[in-house]
């Protein structure tokens, strides 16, 4: 433990309060910004399904695109929240403590933005509820061959699991604002807080269930985006028909929640004056991992390569070599540098600690697993077996105002969260650091 | 190919339902639904055929039409007409677009003041007439004039008729592909100006000297069907088939052996070979004072020579005339009209030549069965028409289905000429440029909804009967007139133009069965859709003043190309002359050799596009004397150097929103002047400069690849390999880890012979027909949304020793394992007991997964709801769901069809036998490529052609493990020289 924390019980109270408090001028025009995004999100969602799925750029052989790599990329952020929260936790991570908060409402989050989109790219919305396992349309089930029913599975088993994970966690912060809190919000509040009153006997089947949760979502992680990798592995679509693609997906996914959580908690710190709590250390630590992470994806792509080559298979190696030198060159090469080559930076003790490179590289990396899943979708279907079907993707408005909508909607979410609920966690906060004594 | 008689009984009852029709014609429908009472043999959800002939161009195929609740929803080959037996080209098939075209004049409309009203059809009929009456009266009958499109038998006669008692001569018949130097030629070497039928089923050595016989040419549907004969495997060898031409058209393409000449220059290959089988003395069947007299005519056309002035070995020359006179018979073709202007006469002279000295004549060339064509007037009659249109001598004017505006070069002055013209009246069927610029629109009566006969040639009487009501508030064109003809004599109309045809026929009824009662006779000929026969020899004999200088005589000036390009124009495939270009289905089924859709383009040879640095599907000016176009480039390996080729049909300026702003009319490129050799249009030979505009253009092309970068799909053999693989057994299939799917009954599977297909796409635009598939427009076929179930794939790297483009008609392979079934989360992606790979519309939620997954690219997804703009709706076939936008689709080998055929089976109380299914790509395909049955059955032809063709067949992506239920036969290529 740092010395630098010189915090008391009553300090992290107040604190807490105090993140709570009415909003600034700043968060009001960054949250109008924002619901203007929702809004054109929301026009661009609607005009598609009102026209049909030719709004957005896909055609014949590229039948998924954007909105299935940005369906894999949020689910990847997803990851960094369970990184934190439960992964730390088990591990015993003391400085986890103040961050890993905020680290869940990211997964919650994206997985709620992520979960729109297998929604937003099916070309009948409105039947989406074909997909669950209830009996429909004569007893129908869905059908379990199919990795897309895994991957819904597999994703709305995670948004459980992370929403009790962090509805739980929050538990005892929020008996704090009910009491705190006069009126409705007391009301809310002691609705949310479960009945949580911080005796012994709660909080020692609490710490029980919370280890137990932190245990169940760990695997998650691993399982989640293998099954979402599956959507593709399962395929015989060249370039997605790999064992690798399970560890692959889990080490972008790591990778790019990494970034996402460096780019998460950089601002929050900031406004919510939590320097005390997130150090530079602990900034530096993520960035730390980063290398490591940037190097399993790093040999992922040239394990991929290889394979591609030895393998002697001309389908595959004709996509990778498209990927590399076809039309969609840039985005290969960008995915390179940006999540391998531009993490490599955090060598140096000097951009591990800088706000700036450190914000600077994290965005990297997110624009890099973001054309990562754009090259694995995107130019796989592109330049398939059949060479006469082989075609490009377009960009249409219509996508940009729905990737826009999404992101709007995460942070519209985070914006809203922040003013609502205990962005740190004060109980956990309060076990790291020295308790009250009486003088 | 017979036609069954529980067919023929069904084909009467139609026909007698038809003669029922004309009672009630006069009274304008409101509405489709034709009968007010309906007629017994009309049940409603049962289809009825009419036999009737297809007049979407001058080849005239015998039709089924088939009719369903009083709307024609398709149309197929009749089984029983010697043109088309049964089978039917992509023209063919949109006729039913011409039908229900949204953009059909629906009621008689006359200009005033520069604006466009309605008129009663009474009103305007007076109108005609009372003008008529006063130029007769004037004593200006003869500034009365008639202008139509190539027309036989009835029609033909009427208008002959109706222009007797106005007191005119003034008729043209006009086709702009007019065949003059056929005639030409023919007269010059035989004294005859006819156009011979060619016979190619009976042809052991085919070559082609620039004639796409396969595509435009003559009769193409007659031909490919007959080439389909051709490629019919014997003891692993086949009939040879060579190409020399200018371009690599669709038909060289097909060849065994492709020759690249300068256009012109075709006729050195075939003198060559002439003066080689008359030095040898291999000819067949002529006397030697003949063979004497055409060696003076040939003596100085030494191989040697024709090696110096087309690079063409003499060797080559030699071993190919050895080769071509011993096939005993083969055919030698040329006369293709775009050819007009580099020495298409002089061409064919050669090839009447070398059909002769190899004794072909009467046997693969036909004179006996001339072509009708030889009726056409030729381009330079219609110039000199046009002139005296210039002058004033024209007062009133009438044009019936023909189009000068578009089909003439814009520098002849028509749309000039037409305006000295008082009176101008377009009897047509849409609003094309000819028509918009008429006084009088009459809007006719598809042929679809029309009575008439058409004899595309001796002794093929096709009868045409209505297939419906009229969809508008149209006339047929010999109704129009009968009762203008009796308006100016002042008399009742009293016959309508059935009672005329009707009347005409007894003609025949004495020609074929004098004794039988005549009704019996007419109806039998309706049902049968005409009657057809053999004819008597035609004795005929070279002529005996053949001489050199005749054939010096019929060469075309060269054009002075110094530094510009020679211009070739050719019918399109599509849109031929122009005329198919309104229908949504031929402006969106490729062109198969460039892929292209919704416009046409500039062919340029990749050297000199790079010269020009130019590059595929930029915008380029191509700028002639008379005119200047711009289009997008193809830059295409298939092209002499030197030369570019534009495809006519696309930019028109009228005729509906399909047709218009699709392209370039190169006609504007022409000159007015007509070939002092044969009077035509010059469609070839002209200089025009290439100017690069360097601007990418959006251009539609469905090809993906031009090239199958190392990968088996389209797999084509020499003779020499298939010989080697004669004993390869197939390859084994692999184990599955799921159950085998067990098929109880049938498990559906098609055979489709690469060596037979000709990249004609007929099967497309049937498929398209039966099949509900709609017209997604241009900008979405450059997006890649093309809903095709059905597409003719068309790779140039098919072997590395020859260049052709060489095709693979790719559809669902129905396959066992199916990569899109496992992958549907919601069971939309199905397969039956019976093999089919179904497509549940109902059941998609649109994931897109199972098309993703299917490594043939087949699956076809709904972007949007797509509109069948009224009255093309009624076109849809009532027995395939019209699918909703967000659904995936694809090919479902016609299940409609499956059972419909499985319950008239039950019906009958037996199983279904072979035979009895036959999807619309099948039933369509003029080669017989397709062939579809049951797997199941050891017996069925499905089988029996894999069984017979082992060594050939294969299946796409077989070490997938997918099973697909199509297999292809390799493509085979025929040496075109013996060793």
């Amino acid at each position: 433990m740092p010395s630098s924390y010189k915090l008391s019980y009553t300090k992290t109270d107040a604190d807490l309060l105090n993140t709570l408090k009415s909003p600034s001028k700043g968060y009001w025009i960054a949250l109008f910004i924002l619901s203007i995004g929702l809004l054109i999100g929301a026009y661009g969602w609607g005009s598609q399904i009102y026209y049909g799925m030719g709004m957005s750029g896909k055609n014949n052989p590229v039948g998924w695109a954007l909105y299935i790599t940005t369906f894999v990329f949020w689910v990847g952020i997803a990851h960094s929240g369970t990184l934190i929260s439960a992964i730390l936790f088990l591990f015993r991570v003391r400085w986890r403590a103040p961050v890993y908060r905020s680290a869940e409402a990211v997964t919650v989050f994206a997985l709620m933005v992520a979960g729109l989109f297998p929604l937003i790219h099916l070309g009948r919305p409105w039947v989406f509820y074909w997909m669950l396992p209830i009996p429909q349309m004569g007893e129908m089930f869905p059908n379990f061959k199919s990795p897309l029913v895994w991957d819904l599975f597999a994703v709305f088993t995670y948004l459980t699991v992370s929403s009790t994970f962090f509805i739980l966690g929050m538990m005892p912060d929020v008996a704090i604002l009910r009491d705190k809190f006069k009126g409705w919000k007391k009301k809310v509040y002691g609705l949310l807080a479960l009945g949580w009153r911080g005796t012994d006997q709660q909080w020692r089947h609490y710490t029980a269930a919370y280890v137990f949760l932190a245990a169940l979502a760990t695997p998650l992680v691993i399982s989640v985006h293998s099954i979402v990798s599956w959507d593709f592995a399962m395929s015989v679509v060249p370039g997605w028909h790999d064992t690798i693609f399970a560890p692959y997906f889990v080490a972008g996914a790591i990778h790019s929640g990494l970034a996402m959580v460096i780019l998460l908690l950089i601002p929050m710190r900031k406004w919510f004056a939590l320097k005390e709590y997130i150090t530079d250390h602990h900034l530096a630590s993520l960035a730390k991992l980063m290398i490591f992470t940037a190097f399993v994806v790093g040999f992922a792509y040239v394990i991929e390569f290889f394979m591609a080559w030895y393998g002697g298979d001309i389908y595959k190696r004709d996509v990778f070599l498209f990927r590399a030198f076809g039309t969609y060159w840039w985005s290969f090469w960008g995915l390179f540098l940006f999540n391998f080559i531009l993490p490599m930076l955090f060598w140096s003790h000097k951009y591990r600690t800088s706000t700036f490179w450190l914000i600077f590289v994290s965005v990297g990396v997110s624009i890099g697993m973001w054309l990562e899943r754009f090259v694995i979708i995107i130019t796989s279907l592109s330049h398939e077996f059949n060479p006469f079907a082989w075609g490009f993707h377009e960009l249409t408005i219509t996508e940009v105002y729905i990737i826009i909508g999404s992101f709007s909607l995460f942070f519209f979410l985070f914006l809203v969260f922040s003013k609502i609920l205990p962005v740190v966690s004060n109980w956990e906060v309060k076990e790291v650091i020295e308790p009250p004594r009486k003088k | 190919m017979e036609i069954k008689r529980r067919d023929f009984v069904k084909l009467l009852g139609a026909a007698s339902v038809a003669t029922a029709l004309p009672g009630c014609t006069r009274q304008q429908p409101r509405n489709l639904i034709p009968y007010v009472i309906p007629h017994e043999e009309i049940q409603p959800g049962k289809a009825v055929w009419y036999a009737s002939v297809c007049r979407e161009c001058p080849a005239g195929c015998g039709v089924h039409v088939r009719v369903r609740d009083g709307r024609a929803v398709k149309v197929e080959g009749n089984p029983v007409h010697p043109v088309s037996e049964g089978k039917l080209c992509s023209r063919g098939h949109a006729a039913l677009q011409g039908l229900y075209n949204p953009d059909r004049i629906q009621q008689p409309r006359r200009k005033r003041d520069g604006r466009w009203e309605r008129i009663d059809w009474d009103d305007v009929q007076e109108l005609i007439a009372d003008k008529i009456k006063e130029l007769i009266d004037e004593g200006r009958s003869d500034s009365i004039a008639f202008i139509n499109s190539h027309q036989t038998g009835s029609l033909d006669a009427l208008i002959e008729e109706f222009l007797n008692t106005v007191g005119s001569t003034r008729r043209i018949n006009y086709e702009p592909f007019g065949y003059e130097g056929v005639k030409k030629a023919s007269d010059t070497v035989f004294n005859v100006e006819k156009i011979p039928n060619y016979k190619f089923s009976e042809a052991r050595y085919i070559i082609s000297f620039g004639s796409d016989f396969l595509e435009t040419w003559m009769s193409p549907v007659k031909h490919a069907r007959e080439f389909g004969q051709t490629r019919e495997l014997e003891n692993n060898r086949m009939v040879p088939f060579l190409h020399v031409g200018p371009r690599l058209s669709m038909t060289a393409t097909n060849a065994d052996e492709f020759i690249k000449v300068k256009p012109g220059q075709e006729y050195l290959l075939a003198l060559g070979m002439v003066h080689t089988i008359v030095h040898e003395n291999l000819t067949r069947g002529i006397a030697r004072a003949q063979i004497n007299h055409i060696r003076a005519v040939v003596e100085d056309y030494f191989p040697r020579e024709i090696e110096n002035r087309t690079g063409i070995s003499f060797e080559k020359v030699e071993k190919l005339a050895r080769t071509f006179a011993a096939a005993n018979p083969g055919v030698a073709v040329a006369g293709n009209p775009s050819l007009d202007g580099t020495n298409n006469a002089l061409t064919v002279a050669a090839v009447h030549l070398l059909n002769y000295v190899c004794g072909n004549i009467g046997r693969t060339v036909l004179f006996e069965q001339t072509d009708h064509l030889e009726r056409v007037d030729s381009y330079a009659t219609l110039n000199r028409f046009v002139r005296s249109m210039e002058q004033g001598d024209v007062s009133l004017l009438f044009i019936y289905d023909s189009n000068p505006s578009f089909t003439m070069p814009e520098v002849s002055g028509f749309n000039a000429a037409l305006e000295r013209v008082d009176l101008k009246i377009a009897l047509s069927s849409y609003f094309d440029e000819t028509s918009a610029q008429a006084d009088i629109i009459l809007p006719v009566n598809s042929p679809l909804e029309s009575w008439g006969d058409y004899e595309p040639s001796n002794g093929v009487y096709g009868l045409m009967q209505p297939s419906m009501k009229p969809v508008f508030n149209t006339r047929m064109a010999g109704d129009i007139l009968l009762s203008l003809k009796a308006k100016i004599n002042n008399g009742d109309n009293d016959t309508s133009f059935y009672d005329y045809v009707k009347e005409r026929w007894r003609e025949h009824h004495q020609r074929f069965a004098p004794d039988a009662d005549f009704e019996e006779f007419w109806v039998g000929s309706l049902a049968n859709g005409g009657r057809f026969t053999d004819t008597q020899t035609i004795s005929f004999q070279l002529n005996t003043g053949l001489a050199k200088q005749a054939l010096e005589e019929l060469k075309d000036s060269d054009p002075s190309t110094r530094d510009g390009f020679q211009l070739v124009t050719y019918p399109s495939l599509n849109h031929y002359d122009g005329r198919g270009a309104n229908r949504p289905w031929l402006q969106e089924v490729p062109d198969p050799m460039t892929q292209m859709t919704w416009e046409n383009w500039v062919e340029i040879h990749p050297e000199d596009a790079e010269q020009l640095g130019v590059r595929n599907g930029h915008k380029i000016e191509v700028r002639s004397s008379y005119g200047v176009i711009e289009l997008p480039a193809y830059v295409y390996e298939g092209i002499q150097p030197g030369v570019v080729a534009i495809p006519v049909g696309q930019g028109h300026t009228e005729y509906g929103r399909y047709a218009e702003n699709n392209g370039a009319n190169p006609l504007q490129l022409l000159s007015a002047s007509p070939t002092d050799t044969t009077g035509s249009i010059r469609w070839s030979g002209l200089e025009v400069s290439v100017i690069n505009k360097r601007e990418p253009l959006r251009i539609a092309n469905v090809a993906g690849s031009d090239y199958q970068n190392e990968r088996p799909f389209l797999q084509v053999v020499s003779v020499e390999e298939l010989i080697r693989n004669s004993n390869r057994e197939p390859k084994k299939e692999y184990p599955q880890i799921y159950d085998p799917h067990e098929y109880p009954e049938h498990r559906w599977g098609m055979t489709i012979d690469l060596n037979k297909c000709i990249g004609c796409s007929a099967c497309v635009t049937a498929c398209y027909s039966e099949n509900n598939i709609p017209v997604v427009g241009k900008e979405d076929v450059r997006r890649g949304r093309e809903l095709s179930w059905i597409q003719i794939q068309r790779f140039f790297d098919a072997r590395e020793d020859a260049t052709n483009g060489r095709f693979l008609p790719m559809l669902c392979q129905h396959c066992t394992a199916a990569p899109c079934e496992p992958v549907c989360p919601v069971f939309a992606a199905y397969h039956t007991p019976e093999g089919l790979n179904a497509q549940v519309y109902n059941r998609c939620i649109g994931t897109r997964y199972c098309s993703n997954n299917c490594p043939y690219k087949v699956r076809r997804f709904n972007w949007w709801d797509y509109d069948f703009p009224s009255p093309l709706n009624w076109q849809l076939n009532p027995d395939v769901t019209v699918r909703t936008k967000g659904v995936m689709e694809k090919c479902t080998f016609c299940v409609q069809r499956i059972t419909g055929a499985r319950q008239e089976a039950r019906l009958e109380g037996r199983e279904i036998r072979d035979g009895d299914v036959v999807p619309a790509c099948q039933q369509t395909c003029p080669t017989d490529a397709i062939v579809f049955g049951d797997l199941k059955d050891p017996e069925s032809r499905v089988n029996q052609l894999r069984e017979r063709n082992k060594p050939r067949g294969y299946r796409v992506l077989h070490e997938l493990n997918t099973q697909p239920a199509v297999v292809y036969l390799q493509d085979v290529v025929e040496e075109t020289v013996d060793n």
